[in-house]
């Protein structure tokens, strides 16, 4: 690999200087600025959460009630129950909404549950924050300790200010969960002719079949 | 004097064969800025799935063939061996995909990772038992994996069309192109011996078992999600921007979260009363 020819540099110079032309198009944009009232945030909160679920003394029923409790401070439920139903948000009917809003909170608990405890991680670090405007910041964190072989990279995104901060997504290995139920949900009504209950009904249905 | 005649005609072949990879390479650029106006100005999250009917149709067949045949090798590879032990054999088929992310860094021009990444493939191969373990990051040279999808990326190409592979799992354009140029021009398999070969036939199936024993939470994610097939597009596309943005160093683009997108497609007309 060190003894490259003069002509094989030759081309990869003109390689790298063609590639380099179509790179310079895409704009460059990095806002370093972080938010440490949003880090300390997610630093205790989420850690809270992260030590009751690796907590080998607690019943599976105990972790469950725990979470229970902590997602509303750690979380902005309603938000994140908004968010979900995309384009569907606007056009969602009272009815609808009071009973999509508590099938969608057990169903988002089981789920965030089951992603946090896939991984078995037992201590959070906060590595950095990027604020995206004032109020809207996503913190960079690395779960490690028990399973992990490799310090996981998880990160929240905190709406909030000041002291008061609330975590509304979470992106393990690039993937939002938040955005990704939303494309997963809006999917459900649109192939359903724009009907939110046959969304409502899977829920509801989902929770009653699972029971891990 | 014929050895040497022979050696050139390779070189010349091997140069030829670079030379078909590079005009892929640009032809797929020629695509990029076409690609890239097809997205929106939320990012990652709108899908461009021209083919969805027949991508539909192959994920389920993908999803019934997994669950025959890969899944329970998978599980029954899981069950017989603790957490550790598997671990091990991530890293060993991990280390043997280091040359190739070396050789993407040089593209993108990042000659620091690329010899941090050689100097891994070194340590890891020698010191750590043929890379079944991660010496190199304990001194400080963490994993920083690389592809040709990535550095198709890295210089603006974007992601095309999805493409659901049954066994192969999801894919797009510019990635599928990628993980076929990863392929031919693997320097392991150059060296080592490639699918012709015992060791080729070997690795092949220890990666197969390794990347769905590790695919396992998200399978198990799946089951979660009212749309599957959705699910997967959306998961797949997210995790491989990220991948290029670890290259390009960009920020991510995300979509306002209290704003509702708009309706861009019909079915928002049929507003319940």
């Amino acid at each position: 690999m060190m003894n490259t020819s003069p002509t094989r540099r030759g081309a990869n110079a003109a390689l790298l200087a063609f590639l380099g032309a179509a790179a310079i198009g895409a704009p460059a944009m990095a806002q370093q600025a972080r938010d440490p009232n949003a880090e300390a945030f997610v630093q205790t909160k989420a850690q809270r959460v992260i030590s009751v679920l690796a907590n080998k003394g607690m019943s599976e029923a105990q972790k469950k009630q725990v979470f229970h409790q902590a997602i509303d401070e750690l979380a902005d439920v309603p938000r994140v129950t908004n968010f979900v139903l995309g384009k569907y948000a606007r056009t969602i009917t009272p009815d609808q909404r009071a009973r999509f809003a508590p099938a969608f909170r057990t169903y988002a608990e089981n789920v965030y549950q089951d992603r946090i405890d896939d991984y078995k991680g037992e201590v959070l670090k906060v590595t950095g924050s990027t604020v995206r405007k004032p109020g809207d910041v996503i913190v960079n964190t690395t779960i490690s300790g028990g399973q992990i072989s490799q310090p996981l990279p998880v990160s929240w995104r905190v709406l909030g200010g000041g002291q008061t901060w609330k975590v509304v997504d979470v992106q393990f290995k690039g993937v939002w969960l938040a955005i990704t139920q939303q494309q997963d949900f809006v999917s459900t009504i649109d192939n359903a002719g724009g009907n939110i209950d046959v969304l409502i009904n899977q829920l509801q249905k989902g929770q009653g079949a699972k029971g891990r | 004097m014929s050895d040497k005649d022979h050696s050139a005609r390779r070189r010349a072949l091997g140069r030829r064969f670079s030379a078909a990879g590079i005009a892929a390479a640009a032809g797929l650029l020629a695509l990029a800025p076409a690609v890239h106006a097809e997205e929106n100005a939320a990012g990652s999250v709108e899908a461009n799935d021209p083919l969805e009917g027949f991508n539909r149709g192959a994920f389920k067949l993908g999803m019934g063939l997994d669950k025959v045949l890969l899944a329970p090798i998978a599980h029954g590879y899981m069950a017989v061996t603790p957490k550790p032990v598997r671990n091990r054999v991530s890293s060993a088929v991990y280390n043997l995909g280091e040359p190739n992310t070396v050789i993407n860094q040089v593209l993108q021009g990042k000659p620091k990772r690329a010899m941090r990444a050689t100097t891994r493939f070194v340590v890891n191969s020698t010191v750590g038992v043929l890379g079944l373990f991660d010496v190199a990051a304990k001194m400080n040279l963490p994993r920083r994996d690389s592809d040709f999808g990535q550095t198709f990326g890295y210089y603006g190409a974007g992601p095309g069309a999805y493409i659901y592979v049954p066994l192969m799992g999801p894919l797009n354009v510019r990635d599928g192109i990628g993980r076929a140029l990863d392929m031919a021009t693997d320097p392991v398999g150059a060296v080592a011996g490639g699918i012709g070969t015992d060791f080729g036939k070997a690795r092949l199936g220890v990666t197969i078992v390794d990347v769905r024993a590790s695919a396992d939470p998200a399978f198990h994610a799946l089951k979660d999600s009212s749309d599957p097939y959705v699910t997967t597009r959306s998961a797949y596309g997210q995790y491989r921007e990220a991948f290029i943005r670890q290259a390009t160093g960009q920020a991510e683009d995300l979509p306002d979260f209290d704003a509702p997108p708009p309706d861009a497609s019909a079915p928002a007309a049929t507003s319940t009363p």
